[in-house]
């Protein structure tokens, strides 16, 4: 290795030089199967679904790239200090040199992406995209990311706010070009002066972290940070002191992402002049959808066995030797994660009536329920909001803790095993769903069979739960107690789930057996209890 | 004869191929202060794992006051003190909220020896884990492994972090305080001249297994005259 131009190329190159393989892999089989399977002169269905399970792949590589070439896997994102790997400091290069070199690489691996990317709509999908915008885009989104990444904050929490603010203000300026049929030229115009200017920044950014200029902006609140040092009183119990551990490690993420997100959505009535019935209805939709979307995200940290060291998937000595049982260690996740569910809906709750008034939008919304009341009756009318709201309440917990069970058991391959086959389910979905749509005797066997689905997940969820059961029993990780406890008070919400089923859509074009199926799939059981067995794995190797 | 405190036999590891532990048997009594030496890689981490039941035995048994580390977690570690190698702390704890956190898991937490030791070891309690010197992290685990008096020390390398001065009068003055008040020691370390200070017994491991454990005094007077550091590499044949 002669430069360090050459040593920086083998460090971001070499160990991630099977992606651009996968991809060329992916486009060619993508493009012969086409032929082959519908003959060379057919066109292909590029409805929806279709497109999605193209794009995914490149979306994965575009969001890995932004990761890879920020340094992003390299630590806390929340910290102060610079996330630039300080081992990179002590090179004998400028600190324009340690800006530059990441950021040209990932300038060029952005852009052989988009060229891929556009290679495969023309071939074999038959789109024409546009030639250059969308790349440069793709590296300005990386420049800034690069710059928000490596800058020190003085305040813990800055950066992830900070970057996810520019970036999202970025993306709404250059959406609202495409909707206003800006031209290409224009928005290469906007997005390419900034890369000089983003790498300027990363050049003041990287010779500040260098120098270890970490800036303190909490010296006004040092005399209360002081007080707060002498008055901590002790905790009543171990749970409550595991409880604070895992809330002050992972629990302001959700809350703190959904108030993020949220004013833009609130604002866009203010932005896009829309105000039909359909808009409104949309809107609403996402926003109950962005707690859930969000605890997905935060859901990756709090099931890592070691949120702070990246690339180590085993559980740090100091977690692993507190004298507290592996169900215990759980229990303390599972109740941040309630809390950390509940300060998200509550910023939701407050946030939405306030946007929704401010912008007029709360006529639309009080038309509804007036409508619904009518309709359904007050009682059915309160039961089905309550039934939303629950679902989607349980829904984003369920987001941040159905992980737990992969990723506590500390081992690389299953936890890279199930993000592979979560890609490759998702891919799947959108040409599933076409399929469906373009298939009438599917639709017509599916229409009078599609009962037998939600039966096949009962029988799984429920042989699963056994299994683990017997196992958390024989181990002796949880009481079996404990276990009838448990098992019992599962029973219970499925029957009163059940019970308001029926209540609330009782008909006679519905079985009520299936009723007790969908309560049976609502009430969260396997993936939770297999939480402990995993972290057990992980803890006593 | 009171039950030891640390009863291992026949535990043997294996990473791949690679033998960690072959049929290591250790027995230490109550009181005693336990040096156990060896190279990089001898094992020694490796074994200070199985007794505090983050590694289960694939052979052999391991017992901590009687009790299985991997079956009975709370009761074997909430009688432990343990100082990591990895020095893992939280980095975002303050001091004095990792002295609080603590304190909640051990019944036997004594806040006046707590505090006497975060003033001997100067610890600021509104600094932030991760702001500290490597030497200042060692003393805050330090602290938080003494404070409840355990009735078994685990130090996994203590002195990789601290400079000699705080070895020689801070670990050692702590290590021989808590051997006089009946408490048991096992302190890993590859610094021999350490482990001659304040050890009573020394075992010593090779590839996974162990070549010599027996009291001190026993080792010099059947090597007359010889270092701790020339018995050593007499009998592992490398320096540590």
């Amino acid at each position: 290795m002669q430069s360090p131009a050459a040593a920086f190329a083998w460090e971001f190159g070499w160990p991630r030089r099977w992606i651009p393989v996968a991809l060329g892999v992916y486009l060619v089989a993508h493009g012969l199967l086409k032929p082959l399977l519908l003959g060379s002169g057919a066109t292909l269905d590029l409805g929806d679904g279709y497109i999605a399970f193209a794009l995914v792949p490149f979306s994965f590589t575009f969001m890995y790239f932004i990761a890879v070439f920020s340094f992003g896997l390299n630590g806390d994102l929340a910290a102060r200090q610079s996330i630039y790997p300080a081992r990179l400091f002590t090179l004998p290069v400028s600190s324009a040199a340690l800006a530059r070199w990441p950021m040209v690489y990932g300038l060029v691996a952005m852009s052989m992406l988009w060229v891929i990317a556009r290679t495969a709509a023309w071939w074999p999908l038959g789109l024409n995209l546009p030639i250059v915008w969308p790349g440069v885009m793709m590296a300005v989104v990386l420049a800034w990311t690069q710059v928000f990444m490596w800058m020190p904050y003085g305040f813990r929490g800055v950066r992830v706010a900070l970057a996810v603010t520019v970036l999202i203000a970025l993306d709404t300026l250059v959406i609202l070009a495409i909707n206003y049929k800006v031209s290409e030229a224009a928005l290469v115009a906007f997005l390419a002066p900034q890369l000089p200017v983003a790498y300027l920044c990363a050049c003041l950014v990287v010779a500040r972290a260098r120098r270890g200029v970490v800036p303190d902006w909490a010296v006004f609140s040092r005399t209360a940070a002081d007080e707060t040092a002498r008055s901590l009183s002790p905790f009543r119990s171990t749970a409550a002191a595991q409880l604070w551990f895992e809330w002050r490690r992972n629990g302001k993420s959700l809350p703190v992402m959904v108030a993020l997100v949220l004013p833009f959505e609130l604002s866009l009535p203010f932005i896009t002049g829309y105000g039909s019935k359909t808009f409104i209805f949309e809107l609403l939709l996402f926003i109950l959808l962005t707690p859930i979307v969000m605890a997905g995200f935060a859901g990756a940290t709090v099931s890592k066995a070691n949120p702070f060291g990246r690339e180590v998937y085993g559980l740090t000595p100091f977690t692993a030797t507190r004298p507290l049982t592996s169900a215990q260690l759980i229990a303390a996740k599972l109740k941040m994660a309630i809390l950390s569910t509940l300060a998200a809906w509550v910023v939701v709750l407050v946030a939405v009536p306030l946007g929704f008034a401010w912008s007029g939008a709360d006529a639309v919304l009080i038309e509804w329920a007036r409508w619904g009341t009518d309709t359904l009756g007050a009682a059915r009318a309160i039961v089905l909001a309550l039934l939303v709201l629950g679902g989607s309440i349980v829904t984003t917990w369920m987001m941040l803790v159905q992980g737990l069970y992969l990723g506590l058991t500390g081992r690389e391959w299953i936890v890279k095993t199930s993000g592979f086959v979560g890609l490759v389910i998702v891919m799947a979905i959108g040409p599933t769903f076409e399929w469906i749509s373009d298939n009438a005797d599917v639709q017509a066997w599916l229409w009078d069979n599609w009962r037998i689905f939600p039966a096949i997940l009962v029988v799984l969820k429920m042989t699963a739960a056994i299994a683990i059961a017997r196992r958390l029993s024989r181990s002796g990780l949880i009481s079996d107690r404990v276990l009838v406890v448990g098992a019992a008070g599962w029973a219970a919400m499925v029957f009163v789930l059940y019970g308001v089923f029926v209540w609330w859509a009782d008909t006679p074009m519905l079985p009520r057996y299936l009723f007790l199926l969908i309560a049976i799939l609502a009430v969260p059981l396997a993936r939770i209890s297999a939480a402990t067995l995993a972290l057990a794995w992980n803890r006593h190797r | 004869m009171a039950e030891p405190v640390i009863s291992i036999a026949s535990l043997s590891r294996r990473f791949g191929e690679k033998i960690a532990l072959n049929s290591v048997d250790l027995s230490m009594p109550r009181g005693a202060v336990y040096g156990l030496v060896g190279a990089n890689g001898a094992g020694k981490t490796t074994l200070i794992k199985h007794i505090l039941g983050l590694l289960q035995a694939e052979s052999g048994s391991v017992r901590i006051f009687g009790l299985d580390p991997v079956a009975e977690p709370v009761a074997v570690l909430s009688r432990i003190g343990y100082l990591s190698e990895e020095n893992d702390l939280p980095g975002w704890m303050r001091v004095d909220e990792l002295i609080r956190y603590s304190r909640a898991f051990y019944k036997n937490w004594d806040d006046a020896y707590a505090e006497e030791l975060r003033q001997s070891f100067a610890l600021d309690p509104s600094a932030k884990v991760k702001d500290l010197s490597k030497g200042q992290r060692s003393r805050v685990g330090l602290l938080v492994a003494l404070a409840y008096r355990p009735e078994l020390l685990v130090l996994d390398e203590p002195s990789s972090g601290l400079d000699p001065i705080v070895r020689r009068d801070i670990l050692g003055a702590v290590i021989r305080t808590i051997a006089d008040e009946g408490r048991t020691v096992l302190f890993s370390s590859h610094l021999l001249d350490e482990v001659e200070q304040v050890a009573d017994h020394v075992t010593m491991i090779r590839q996974g297994t162990i070549v010599m454990s027996a009291p001190l005094a026993e080792i010099k007077r059947s090597h007359s005259g010889q270092s701790l550091d020339e018995i050593f590499v007499s009998l592992v044949g490398s320096q540590t």
